[in-house]
């Protein structure tokens, strides 16, 4: 089979030791910003594209698209790890993924079985690692094929369907994501518009003719954003932080988590795979799943452990299903795949279809090296336990500063001008003020990284129709693509209309 | 939520969206025979931005008052925060990064919480020599260096 050999390839590639190097920095940093109160794994991948692109920068570009992109996804689904490390030992999830696993994970801590909980989620991350590995490989060539078959009216409907479903999930308010999604798209199209090559709404700006610069945004809206949020809201972290204790899982603890462990992997790595339903729905829908299938359904939240292995497989699962539509379709399903793709975008990868053809070493180098990232996860957490439950007690005092310090350094590094810095800043306040008031950032981060190929493939594809807006209904997939995400923003509106209420994904 | 901040908000995204729709129709048409040209699609975004936000504006009327509670935010560490970032981004050219990364963060450090200086200026001036020297010296990066 050719995946197969493609995928030994890719496992040369993740072999060589600048790669491993990356993976091992990438999950090391990961399970920090995930450990750390402030970061979640957006803004930590968002913070580290520009030390990437620094330390490649001696490559070809080949090669680095490839080591950056393994120490990015490395930190992102460390950071999926780290997060529930705080969950288990002081009851506050790092990150919104693993709200879950504080419900049974810090009981465990207070029964003196932190260390039992916390390695039963590291091997569960494995685990949902290798299946999330498993499904990448067998569903990576037939989906790219079928996406090479789309024409333009094709390619507009399906990211309009990712749109679509990003922000149906996101926040409380439909109407507040889509306001976010469409101002997004609408900052997409600053710059020189690269089909007919006018510059649009640059007012003679020298800076603004390439558009605004997508990490800037990101780096601003996430990582800036949370950093002012924890200082004005005085967020303090204090708690009790729980032994560790013994580390080894039991004989006991295994076999009541092997079930749980296994269907919270496939479960997560089938919701991942869908855009827009991101991990946290992910663990939230495995912890449901459990609770039913138990015999003793009554030991959730107090202490089972299979309330912790089902939730963290099932996260990590999603984190490697998300990567499917990313790297097959060219479609970022959640706000940390958008980032990638960012990165990837400005290595000059366009993820896609042809991502499998034009570069298989990215594409099959980063596949790989998920499996030795959550291989080193595993190694690296099973002894660092304690190490990282000390990194919890890093004073807000120094670590907010720092973060600021390194989102201005790390846009500088790229971007070499006081422009991009002030605009930075701009969009930190921005970010503050939305989250706040329930308008979901990451839908415009979406909509920035997709509105030009939307606009490309939408334009592509009046040209060839003259004009006539039909091309996108008369052919059956544009149509199909189009129903599914009308229904994806209509159906919750119903269900809120009757008075259900309707699961809401946090960001992720 | 914040009913005054969405009635703000729902008004200046209005205003985005007209100003993108008006500033739309200034964009020269497009050079070749298509009459699909680089003004369609911002100026259907802003009409959509503007349909949106009048939705936004009913739901926000519609909306009963809630009182806010919780603690004021904390403004004046924030303003002072705030404010040396932008002084750190204005002076990070004309004085250098490690002068201005060092007098930043020694500020940020006191007004989260005040004394500790050995510690502050300790660990200020390892951040600041330490990516200075990294960056620059060992993976050959450019930063601004010292005022000469």
């Amino acid at each position: 089979m050719d995946a197969i050999q493609f995928l030994i390839n890719g496992f040369g590639i993740a072999m060589q030791w600048q790669n491993l190097a990356f993976a091992f920095f990438g999950v090391l940093i990961g399970t920090a910003v995930g450990v750390l109160p402030g970061i979640g794994p957006m803004s930590g991948v968002a913070l580290l594209i520009p030390i990437t692109a620094t330390l490649t920068s001696g490559l070809d570009p080949q090669s680095a698209a490839a080591s950056s992109i393994i120490l990015l996804a490395g930190v992102y689904y460390g950071a999926m790890y780290g997060g529930s490390t705080t969950s288990i030992l002081l009851n506050t999830p790092g990150e919104s993924s693993s709200v879950v696993t504080a419900l049974d994970g810090y009981q465990m801590a207070r029964q003196g079985r932190a260390g039992a909980a916390l390695s039963i989620s590291a091997i569960g991350s494995f685990v949902a690692g290798i299946v999330s590995l498993i499904g990448l490989t067998l569903l990576a060539k037939p989906l790219s094929e079928l996406a090479l078959s789309f024409g333009p009216a094709e390619y507009f409907s399906l990211m309009l369907l990712g749109l679509c479903a990003v922000s149906g999930l996101a926040g409380s308010s439909i109407t507040k994501a889509l306001i976010m999604t469409v101002a997004g798209l609408l900052l997409a199209t600053i710059g020189m518009d690269n089909v007919s090559g006018v510059s649009r709404f640059t007012y003679e700006n020298a800076y603004l003719y390439s558009g605004l610069e997508f990490l800037t945004v990101a780096v601003g809206l996430f990582a800036l954003g949370e950093v002012f949020r924890t200082i004005l809201d005085r967020d303090k972290g204090d708690g009790n932080i729980a032994k560790v204790g013994r580390i080894l899982p039991t004989k006991q603890d295994m076999k009541e988590s092997s079930a749980p462990i296994l269907r919270g992997s496939l479960l997560g790595f089938f919701i991942g795979v869908l855009p827009g339903a991101g991990a946290t729905l992910a663990s939230f829908f495995s912890y449901i799943a459990e609770k039913k299938i138990s015999k003793h359904p009554e030991k959730f939240g107090h202490g089972a452990i299979a309330g912790v292995a089902a939730p963290e497989s099932a996260n990590n699962g999603a984190s490697g299903g998300a990567m499917i539509p990313l790297l097959t379709m060219g479609i970022p399903g959640s706000g940390t795949t958008a980032i990638l793709m960012g990165a990837l975008i400005m290595y000059n990868v366009q993820p896609g279809p042809l991502l499998f053809e034009d570069n298989p070493e990215v594409a099959w180098g980063l596949i790989a090296s998920m499996f030795i990232g959550n291989l080193m996860l595993l190694v690296l957490n099973m002894p660092l336990v304690k190490v990282f439950a000390k990194v919890i007690e890093t004073p807000a005092k120094y670590l907010l500063p720092i973060i600021i310090a390194i989102s201005i350094f790390g846009v500088y590094a790229v971007q070499f001008n006081t422009f991009d810095l002030a605009l930075l800043l701009i969009c930190g306040l921005l970010g503050y003020f939305l989250t706040k008031n329930d308008y979901p950032v990451a839908p415009l981060v979406l909509a920035l990284v997709l509105g030009p190929m939307i606009e490309n493939n939408m334009r592509r594809a009046l040209t060839s129709s003259n004009g006539d807006f039909a091309v996108f209904v008369t052919s059956p997939v544009s149509l199909l693509f189009l129903v599914i995400g009308a229904l994806w923003i209509s159906i919750p509106l119903i269900m809120k209309m009757r008075g259900r209420s309707v699961i809401i994904n946090e960001e992720d | 939520m914040n009913k005054t901040f969405d009635r703000y908000a729902s008004i200046v995204f209005l205003l985005i969206g007209v100003l993108f729709i008006v500033e739309s129709r200034k964009i020269s048409a497009s050079s070749y025979g298509s009459n699909v040209g680089p003004d369609i699609f911002p100026i259907g975004l802003g009409i959509l931005l503007v349909l949106l936000s009048i939705k936004l504006f009913i739901e926000t009327a519609k909306m009963k008052k809630e009182d806010t509670k919780g603690e004021k935010p904390d403004y004046k560490r924030f303003l002072i925060i705030f404010g040396a970032a932008v002084l750190y981004v204005v002076l990070l050219e004309p004085l250098g990064y490690v002068i201005t990364t060092f007098l930043f963060l020694a500020v940020g450090f006191q007004v989260l919480e005040k004394g500790g200086w050995l510690k502050t200026i300790a660990i200020a001036a390892a951040f600041s020599f330490g990516v200075y020297y990294l960056f620059v010296m060992v993976l050959q990066g450019s930063l601004p260096g010292f005022p000469i």
